[in-house]
């Protein structure tokens, strides 16, 4: 929270031309990268490669992204994302059918510049249900009441430091859970 | 980005170990083959290179039609860019670097702008890019082992080629800006380090616009604060005759309050207004003193603005 500043450095930085700022990019935001690579695609090797052609997208067309128009964090996600998403279509599309030949393919859904389409939407709010009363209240709070760690540990009496364990407890066991239903 | 996507990136992130991602290995290797990093050069080059980069950023997504769509002066855009490249060429020439395209037949800007649109007529946009950053890039290279006050006269007067290399960033960045609006793309600013020595330079130009517009300016002194990342208060006597020329100062210097006039506005908007972009009377500036000096000053600042 509060890194649009950042964005906006490493995107002028990226503009110019700067190197380094492609390489701190990188540290900061590979692992989420990659994650979700994995996650959609269920290979690391795959993975690896759609997490490079990432990065080197937003070099290579820095100005695809406007920082007024959201996080860098969302904007590589959102193409990391679809390049995974159609690379798991791609091999699906290859895959002979126990049928036969099909009669008709059926269109792909178009992709919108999001990250959940509606069904994993529906799973990440019901797996929110599912985490104990105590992280849950923290989550809502600050995520669908769009309150700062501050103004949570405000309403709940709690110090900060606290709700902000609560919450990254909350998010590592929603990580868990999401894995094992296999939301991509 | 709604609340449920960004609990999934937040939940995904505190999931990953922070270990467990793929080196980097031939990442740095493959993005210079696909966007060319800023040219290495000497530090007082440094904006122009940035700002070469960022025109290359701009023309890397530029589609064929932008490519063939009218930018400025009736110009298309692989037209703009062969202007870059004449006038790049014509620093180039004064300081011994190498000068691409055809030999220079005359050093008048548009003449040379001529020559070189010719040149390119008839090769593909990506030839004419490549071109124009093979020169800006061999000038950088070349300016290593320049004396900084070596002459270079662009527009036609002699300047010290580390002025004439500022005033290059300058319109290398109004004409990537001018690209990018064609595009619909927005170009960010230059980094504060290589945005300053551009204001400064701005600054230093202002008494030669007075003069040049033939505004007897002698006697008075303007302040001018510039905000915003680069920016800075300079102390701008408006004679170009002043024994201590324009400098800049801190706000709470003693002397920064021995102007008739002073303007505060933003440091990227008085960049392009003396590049040409931009109205005075339409610059959002606050302005203390005599209202009449300041009017004066900000109506003669894009006199030397060109195509």
């Amino acid at each position: 929270m509060g890194l649009q500043g950042d964005d906006a450095l490493l995107h002028q930085r990226v503009v110019s031309g700067d190197e380094s700022a492609l390489a701190e990019l990188y540290d900061r935001f590979s692992p989420l990268v990659f994650g979700l690579c994995v996650r959609v695609t269920r290979d690391r090797t795959i993975a690896e490669d759609i997490t490079q052609e990432v990065f080197l997208t937003f070099w290579e067309r820095p100005l695809a992204f406007d920082p007024e128009r959201g996080t860098l964090r969302a904007w590589l996600a959102t193409i990391a994302h679809r390049r995974a998403v159609d690379h798991v279509r791609a091999e699906e599309r290859k895959k002979p059918s126990h049928l036969g030949p099909r009669l008709f393919e059926r269109e792909p859904a178009p992709m919108e510049d999001s990250v959940l389409d509606a069904e994993a939407s529906a799973r990440v709010r019901h797996a929110v249900q599912s985490l104990p009363a105590e992280q849950r209240e923290a989550l809502e709070m600050a995520y669908w009441g769009g309150r700062t760690y501050r103004q949570v540990a405000e309403r709940l009496g709690l110090p900060e430091g606290t709700v902000k364990s609560r919450i990254r407890q909350a998010l590592r066991q929603l990580a868990g859970m999401l894995a094992e239903e296999g939301v991509r | 980005m709604n609340p449920v996507e960004r609990l999934y990136l937040d939940a995904l992130e505190e999931g990953v170990e922070r270990d467990d991602r793929p080196s980097p290995g031939l990442l740095l290797t493959t993005a210079r083959a696909r966007r060319r990093p800023a040219a290495v050069t000497v530090p007082w080059a440094a904006p122009y290179a940035g700002r070469v980069a960022a025109m290359d950023a701009v023309l890397a997504s530029a589609s064929t039609d932008d490519w063939a769509r009218q930018v400025v002066e009736g110009w298309t855009l692989q037209q703009l860019v062969a202007h870059l490249t004449a006038k790049d060429g014509l620093v180039a020439a004064d300081v011994g670097a190498p000068v691409l395209g055809p030999p220079i037949g005359t050093r008048d800007p548009l003449g040379r702008t001529a020559e070189v649109q010719a040149a390119e007529e008839g090769r593909s946009p990506e030839e004419t890019r490549e071109t124009w950053r093979a020169q800006a890039d061999a000038l950088c290279a070349h300016l290593a082992d320049v004396d900084p006050a070596t002459p270079a006269a662009p527009d036609g007067l002699a300047i010290p080629v580390r002025d004439a290399i500022l005033a290059r960033s300058l319109e290398t960045w109004v004409h990537a800006d001018d690209a990018a609006r064609t595009s619909a793309l927005r170009l960010p600013p230059p980094v504060a380090d290589q945005l300053h020595p551009m204001a400064d330079f701005c600054t230093r130009l202002v008494p030669w616009t007075l003069l040049a517009t033939g505004t007897d300016g002698s006697g008075s002194t303007v302040r001018v604060t510039l905000t915003g990342p680069g920016g800075g208060t300079w102390l701008v006597p408006l004679d170009v005759g002043a024994p201590e020329g324009v400098r800049e100062c801190g706000q709470g210097d003693a002397e920064a309050h021995d102007a008739q006039a002073c303007i505060v506005t933003d440091v990227v908007a008085f960049c392009f207004l003396l590049g040409g972009r931009g109205a005075p009377d339409s610059l959002p500036a606050e302005i203390e003193g005599d209202r009449e000096l300041a009017r004066r000053v900000l109506e003669a600042a894009p006199v030397f603005s060109g195509p």
